[in-house]
């Protein structure tokens, strides 16, 4: 369980830049929860999973993983940071190693594991992401952009993270690439329980993935719930520069023309369902 | 961590420094820097001191945020202090094995200190008071009588610009990486000097790589606005000379004038 308590954090506090990134966050993730961070450009979203990750350190409040306060006195904080994964934005340009599987190995090498258990993270990792044993031996700057991606997701994973936090995974890839991707964390999200902390500007994943959403606004939480109650208010997102699933916007439209679909609707199968049955209805009559 | 290097980062402001002219503040600091080096007695850093802190204090810019310029260059501060403290033959005024203090060793310590410090403190507040842009401008100007010697006084403050304009990107670049490999335990702290050197691998080379990427899409960028170099170029803003310019002319000889005479007077 992550916890933040009245978390603030300042960025050049003091200077001409002065600026709050984030104020007063209170949060409560479980583990095995898919969460899902909104909001937009500028919003302190980005510093929330940097916190939450222990790559910042607030400048008030508490934020504790599993009953371990991030920078408290007693805590280890490189061994903590063994238990969360973190994928930065393009995460390909951490890429250093001569070849894909030193790469990988790096942050289970760095937990100080047997060879054997390198091998088989490696491995697993790779299986996990959908990267084939021979680009293993390649070097990581010939791949392609997507294989990059994935490799360095696999490099994060590798380590077996509780709590796995990407920012924007998908961003500049192509649809292709970008379905495999969020398909893979969903995957690695059911087989290994762990808890996955996604940002994203994509309305459509949030919704397909999530079961919980926060919505950031001006370094705030502006809201939080499950993808129900959040999407439920349109008009709130709207005036933060957000905007529902685009289903959901269909759907509003097509009730508000009088087909008789219900609230609450914002994934494509969960329209299609409901179009079916209406179309069935018809059908019958 | 790397967000709090104030050496060489522009302070916005419109006061009377922000506001002259970029050569005059270049052609004043090189005086200025001259100044330092010829000053032999603490009178003169009295008037060193009163104008630097006439000049921080019209410039509006917090005292202390000035001053942080100094701290990435204190070690080298330190060390130099230390060298001329125990090396110096002289008058011994204190002394432990092969270590010895002398009554010069203890001046020229001070003397190298204080130097250091005016040299930093001035020459940061040159970037901290005139935007890289105006900075490249003016040296640019300063440099095109040299053209017809063949000094290629554009294409030097083009790249001037480039290397300034890149240097926030790339900390911040440093930061993002050096943040992925913390996350992935690279531990950049403990062990001797070959294990820490060992771990900026992990830094160095995603560094290069993208700085090369940026110099390549700079490059292509630039190509496909047609720039060709500085022959017949316009500018936007013309640089202008105005009365407060001529006062910082004048403001700055009166400190070369004062310290001159106070070397040969005392």
């Amino acid at each position: 369980m992550i916890k933040l308590s009245d978390v603030n954090y300042t960025y050049m506090s003091g200077g001409p830049f002065e600026k709050a990134a984030v104020k007063d966050i209170n949060l409560e993730l479980k583990t095995g929860q898919f969460v899902g961070i909104i909001g937009h450009t500028g919003s302190g979203k980005s510093t929330l999973i940097q916190l939450m990750a222990g790559l910042l350190k607030p400048d008030s409040g508490k934020i504790s993983i599993d009953g371990q306060t991030l920078y408290g006195k007693a805590t280890n904080m490189r061994k903590l940071r063994f238990q969360i994964g973190f994928v930065m934005q393009y995460p390909e340009y951490q890429l250093f190693e001569e070849t894909v599987f030193q790469d990988i190995a790096f942050g289970p090498k760095n937990m100080g594991l047997s060879e054997e258990e390198i091998k088989r993270r490696v491995h697993f990792a790779a299986k996990l992401v959908g990267l084939d044993d021979e680009i293993l031996g390649k070097s990581p700057f010939e791949l392609s952009g997507g294989q990059k991606r994935r490799a360095a997701i696999a490099g994060v994973v590798a380590m077996e993270p509780k709590l796995l936090i990407l920012d924007e995974p998908t961003a500049g890839l192509d649809p292709g690439g970008r379905d495999e991707i969020l398909c893979k964390i969903r995957d690695m999200h059911r087989r290994l329980g762990i808890t996955v902390v996604l940002v994203s500007h994509s309305m459509e994943d949030i919704a397909s993935l999530a079961d919980k959403i926060v919505v950031m606004n001006h370094g705030e939480i502006a809201m939080k719930g499950t993808p129900d109650e959040i999407f439920k208010n349109a008009a709130r997102l709207k005036e933060m520069g957000l905007a529902v699933p685009q289903i959901a916007e269909v759907c509003m439209k097509l009730r508000e023309a009088g087909l008789p679909i219900p609230e609450g609707i914002y994934t494509v199968s969960a329209a299609k369902a409901e179009l079916e049955k209406i179309l069935k209805a018809k059908e019958k009559r | 961590m790397l967000k709090d290097i104030t050496l060489g980062q522009y302070f916005p402001g419109n006061s009377l420094i922000h506001r002259l002219d970029p050569r005059t503040k270049i052609l004043c600091i090189i005086l200025y820097i001259t100044v330092i080096f010829c000053v032999k007695n603490f009178w003169g850093y009295g008037v060193l001191a009163a104008f630097t802190a006439i000049c921080i204090i019209s410039s509006k810019i917090p005292f202390g945020y000035v001053i942080k310029g100094v701290k990435p260059i204190l070690i080298f501060v330190i060390f130099t202090a230390l060298f001329n403290l125990f090396l110096t033959n002289g008058r011994v005024l204190w002394s432990w094995g092969f270590l010895k203090i002398t009554y010069e060793g203890v001046r020229l310590a001070a003397f190298m200190v204080l130097r250091l410090f005016f040299l930093v403190l001035g020459t940061s507040l040159l970037t901290l008071t005139t935007s890289p842009i105006a900075l490249t401008d003016g040296i640019e100007k300063l440099l095109s009588p040299f053209k017809k010697i063949g000094v290629p006084a554009h294409e030097l403050a083009m790249m001037m610009t480039i290397a300034l304009r890149f240097v926030p990107t790339l900390l911040e670049e440093t930061e993002k990486i050096i943040k992925a490999q913390t996350a992935r335990g690279a531990d950049f702290e403990s062990g001797n000097i070959i294990n820490r050197a060992k771990a900026m691998i992990p830094i160095l080379i995603p560094l290069f790589v993208s700085a090369f990427r940026r110099a390549d899409d700079l490059a292509v960028a630039m190509e496909c606005r047609c720039y060709r170099g500085g022959e017949n170029r316009t500018r936007l803003k013309e640089l202008k000379m105005t009365t407060a310019d001529i006062w910082g002319w004048l403001f700055v000889t009166v400190l070369a004038v004062l310290v001159f005479t106070s070397n040969i007077l005392l």
